[in-house]
Order: C-alpha cells, then sequence, then structure tokens
C-alpha cells in the first residue's frame, strides 16, 4: 500500500514533520483508557463551554467569497454566544464582523430569516427598521432620525459593536473575547502553515447542507472525526471505497490532523462516467501538486483526503480532486444551539463548473457525498440517546479515533483553565 | 418559471417521454420527484439514461451554463435528475431512501430553491 515509504519527502515538507506521531506516539501521549462521556452527558458542561471555548477560542463563520463585493454581508445566529454576528465588507474592502444589534434598542439591524442571511447593503449603510438609525458597513452611527429629540446623544460612542475578525486563507473567523488572548495566527499555529496555501478561494462552486441534530454538538463532531467507521457505515453509498488506510497522525497544539489513503472508489457505471467529465480535466481533475507539503509529505499516489480537526468545532477536508472526483474540499461546522441541539453544515466545494457537463458531474458526485453524510448523521440521534441513558460512561477509542481522543483532551484543558491555581 | 416539457436537442428524442416525470430546474423540486420513486421507475430512468450518458454528457459540454436552449436546460435537467437517481438504482436496491440513513428531507440545501445551471452557487 505505501507504495512511497521510502521516498524522498516534498519541498518544504520536512517543516512539518515534528507534527507526526506514529502509532505508538499516539498511545503514549493520549493514552489507550477509556474516555468519560460526562462532558457530553452533562448539561452543565454545555454552560462551561459557552463560557470557555466558544467566547474564547476563533471560529469560522464565514468566507471571503460569500461577500466578495463592497457591501456584501453574511448574518450567522449563533446561540451558543447568544447574539447574532453580522459580518459585512465595507467600502473599503475590508472584512469586518458585528453584533447585529442596534445601539438604540436592541432590534436586529439586518432582519434574518434563518441562521443564516445573505445580502447587500445599498450605498453601504444598513439601517434599523424599528426607528431607522443608520449604521455605516465599516461601523460608525451615521444618521438618528429626530435626533434633536434626544436631547444629548453621543453618536460617536453608538456605533455597531464590533467583534474581534481575522482572515486565513479566505476563512473568516471571529472571537468573542473582549480582548482575545491569542491572534487568529497564532491560535492556528502550525495548523495555519500545514493547510495554508492551498487555493481554496478558487472552489467557489459550494453545495451546502444543513440539519438541527438532536444531540450534543460533540457527538457530531466525533462521528465526522475518523475514519473507523468508513467500511461499515458507508456501505450503501461507499461500497468499493477499497483499501482504505487512515494514517499519517497529526498534533497540531489544539488541533490535529491525518490522512486518508486508498485505492479510490471502484465507481459504478454512472459514476464512472460522470468522473471522466472531471478527471481527465487539467482544473477538475487530481491536483495532488496543490496538496501543501506538509500533507501527504511522501507524494503517495493513492492519497485521498486530509481529515483535520480544527478545535473547536471545524473541519476542513482538503482533497484537491484526489478522492471525491472534482471535490476541491469540504467542510463541516457543528454550532450548539443547546446542550442537545446542534446545526451541522457541511459543504462541497470544487472549482466552478465551465459548462453544463461539468455541472451535471459536480451534482453526481455532491449527491453522492450528501448520501454518504446521511449515512454519518444517520447515527448520531441514536448516540446521544445512548449517551443520556446512563448505560455506559465512557467511550472505547482506538488509534484511527484519536482526533476524538485529542479534541476531548483539549477541551478539557480549556474547561479547567484558570482553575490550575 | 415555464419550462416547456417537450423538447430536447435533436438526436435525443427518444428520452422526451422521461421529461415530465423527472426533468425539474431546482435540487428541492428534483429531491421531491426521487423520494416518492418506486424501484421501477428507478429502472426505467437508468436502463434508458446510461447508455446514453456519452452522447448527453458530449452535448452538455458544448453548453455554457448560461443562456441553454429550452431544449438543452431540459436535457441539463434530465441529466442531473439521472444523476442524482443512479444511485437508488445502482447502489440501493432501488429504494428511494438511502438505506440504513438520516431522514433525507431533513437535510436543507442551501443551493436547493436556485436553477442547478446557475453559475454561481455559493
Ligand atoms: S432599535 Fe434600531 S432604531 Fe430603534
Ligand atoms: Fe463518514
Amino acid at each position: 500500500m505505501n507504495d512511497l515509504a521510502g521516498a524522498a519527502l516534498r519541498p518544504g515538507a520536512e517543516a512539518f514533520t515534528h507534527l507526526g506521531r506514529s502509532i505508538e506516539d499516539i498511545r503514549s501521549e493520549l493514552g489507550v483508557g477509556a474516555v468519560s462521556i460526562d462532558t457530553i452527558r452533562d448539561p452543565a458542561v454545555y454552560e462551561l463551554e459557552r463560557e470557555k471555548v466558544f467566547r474564547k477560542t476563533w471560529l469560522k463563520v464565514a468566507t471571503e467569497w460569500e461577500i466578495p463585493e463592497k457591501g456584501d454581508y453574511k448574518v450567522k445566529e449563533m446561540p451558543v454566544v447568544d447574539t447574532s454576528l453580522l459580518i459585512v465588507r465595507g467600502k473599503d474592502g475590508k472584512v469586518r464582523a458585528f453584533h447585529n444589534v442596534c445601539t438604540h434598542r436592541g432590534n436586529k439591524v439586518v432582519p434574518t430569516q434563518d441562521f443564516e442571511t445573505f445580502g447587500k447593503a445599498r450605498a453601504n449603510v444598513l439601517s434599523c427598521r424599528f426607528h431607522g438609525w443608520v449604521f455605516n458597513t465599516d461601523g460608525p452611527l451615521r444618521a438618528v432620525p429626530l435626533e434633536g429629540g434626544f436631547g444629548s446623544l453621543d453618536k460617536a460612542c453608538l456605533g455597531l459593536k464590533e467583534v474581534a475578525c481575522d482572515i486565513w486563507e479566505g476563512f473568516i473567523f471571529v472571537n468573542f473575547a473582549d480582548r482575545p488572548e491569542q491572534t487568529l495566527a497564532e491560535y492556528l499555529g502550525d495548523f495555519g502553515k500545514l493547510f495554508g496555501g492551498f487555493p481554496y478561494s478558487e472552489a467557489t462552486t459550494a453545495f451546502r447542507y444543513s440539519t438541527v441534530l438532536d444531540c450534543n454538538w460533540k457527538v457530531a463532531l466525533y462521528a465526522f472525526s475518523e475514519g473507523y467507521h468508513v467500511p461499515t457505515i458507508h456501505a450503501g453509498s461507499l461500497p468499493g471505497f477499497t483499501g482504505i488506510e487512515h494514517a499519517d497522525f497529526k498534533l497540531v497544539g489544539p488541533h490535529a490532523s491525518s490522512t486518508i489513503y486508498g485505492g479510490g472508489m471502484e465507481a459504478a457505471a454512472s459514476t464512472a462516467q460522470f468522473a471522466s467529465v472531471l478527471h481527465a480535466d487539467a482544473e477538475h481533475g487530481p491536483r495532488p501538486e496543490l496538496v501543501p507539503p506538509g500533507i501527504n509529505p511522501r507524494g503517495r499516489s493513492d492519497f485521498q483526503f486530509e481529515l483535520p480537526n480544527i478545535f473547536p468545532n471545524f473541519l476542513i477536508h482538503l482533497a484537491a480532486g484526489c478522492g471525491y472526483p472534482g471535490m476541491a474540499y469540504f467542510t463541516h461546522q457543528f454550532w450548539p444551539l443547546d446542550h442537545g441541539r446542534t446545526l451541522w453544515e457541511g459543504i462541497n466545494y470544487f472549482r466552478p463548473a465551465r459548462n453544463a457537463a461539468e455541472r451535471v458531474a459536480q451534482i453526481h458526485v455532491n449527491a453522492l457525498h450528501r448520501n454518504a453524510w446521511l449515512e454519518d448523521t444517520g447515527t448520531m440521534e441514536d448516540t446521544f440517546v445512548g449517551i443520556r441513558s446512563g448505560a455506559i460512561d465512557a467511550m472505547h477509542l482506538m488509534d484511527q479515533e484519536f482526533m476524538i481522543r485529542h479534541a476531548a483532551s483539549t477541551l478539557d484543558r480549556y474547561l479547567t483553565k484558570g482553575e490550575e491555581q | 418559471m415555464s419550462v416547456q416539457t417537450d423538447t430536447l436537442p435533436a438526436g435525443f428524442e427518444d428520452l422526451v417521454p422521461l421529461l415530465a416525470h423527472w426533468a425539474r430546474q431546482t435540487e428541492n423540486l428534483r429531491s421531491d420527484i426521487r423520494w416518492k420513486a418506486s424501484a421501477e421507475d428507478f429502472k426505467a430512468l437508468y436502463e434508458a439514461v446510461l447508455p446514453r450518458l456519452p452522447d448527453i454528457l458530449g452535448a452538455l459540454e458544448a453548453c455554457p451554463l448560461e443562456g441553454m436552449s429550452a431544449a438543452e436546460e431540459n436535457l441539463f435537467n434530465l441529466a442531473a435528475a439521472f444523476a442524482e437517481a443512479a444511485p437508488h438504482h445502482e447502489l440501493y436496491g432501488g429504494s428511494a431512501d438511502v438505506p440504513f440513513s438520516f431522514a433525507a428531507h431533513r437535510f436543507r440545501p442551501g443551493h436547493g430553491d436556485l436553477p442547478s445551471n446557475a453559475r454561481i452557487l455559493r
């Protein structure tokens, strides 16, 4: 299987060798014991997570290509931090994030219909529908109807309340701390370098799915954090996934990553035809050279995709067309709505189709992958019922489930932060 | 949405009878049809379209996403329905559900109401 085991490292790969872990390393660093499920089961832990994780860490909330033009905005409902978040590209082209909260009396500046709302600010201003206060897209309060009626009003202090916002590789992150302890670059650390340099922003065709799951957010996250389940839960949608190997384990501070190698799919007749449209093409076909060098460092030809876990709730599965035909990468996010309810978001990203045949082929690959996601999500609510039942107290994790073990220990570290002294 | 359901580009006339049942512009509309389809429905679509798929893909390769004629758009919409339905015949034994999975209607596609040939899906 490991056809290039002795092969030289790709240029630049040596900078990442310190992240690599053998199975022995994983077992000795993370242990092999059962892991308690109390943090999943206990509603009190969820309250701590909100305060110590979701209000303290950098959270991916949007992408630059969702709001490409000046005035474009996205509003994201974020019950986990009790707010509605406005991410907007100002007239200077810069992306900023604000609480979507009018400073007059608290109404939403942009009304929302759903967990995510997209729109465009006309003339680079946003006005609250309640009484008509007008804000510039870069935050300041610009106009107040009947301003004289307020007696005194310090407009300079009444701009939209800004949230720390920064961008990595086109992914827009926010941090709800008043003064974040780390910059985004510091927080991502080696992960930002390991996954950096891929042209994410060129794969702008997004097939996105979401659903609300009756389970704790970590049940959903953990189900997507390992390769152990692939031969069983995906026996229906990925029957020909041959010789799958989950390898190249990496620990990256609070984050982790690993690689799926494999013989690829023994495709059904229709898939073979659709795949040929994409695989044969220079744009959509496998682009192993675009995969950053710390990933698949020996250039194995059976590379499928890289499977990371970006603490706390973001996954970017980087494939560069090597796994699912034509798919550049796909992402998952897991947003707690409350202790036992989670908004899952999965997005498949392709490079733009240049003709109708390429789009149809993408629709097929997307459908196959969506169906695999239906198989994944099918376990989550049942797992949460089982965890709440009290019948078991721990999870028993094998090597390929190391990212669960790592995420659980990272979470423990965050939850007990500040309690050391 | 005025979709003419009776025309396909020259050479694809044999597929016209499939249009009324299967060809729809959006993923949501096609899902509604697929969720109600029987094993026989999937088989009939599959057996009619699979042998023609090389020609269909060849014809669609010449079509930009925007500005297709009504006949070309019908061919695209039929191909999209086939692209989504084929696994039910090939992999799921004719079942309209993905076996042992989450209820498909609970997945909400963000792009679900957009025409599938929209140039920008984001
Ligand atoms: S609450 Fe927005 S203008 Fe009054
Ligand atoms: Fe899976």
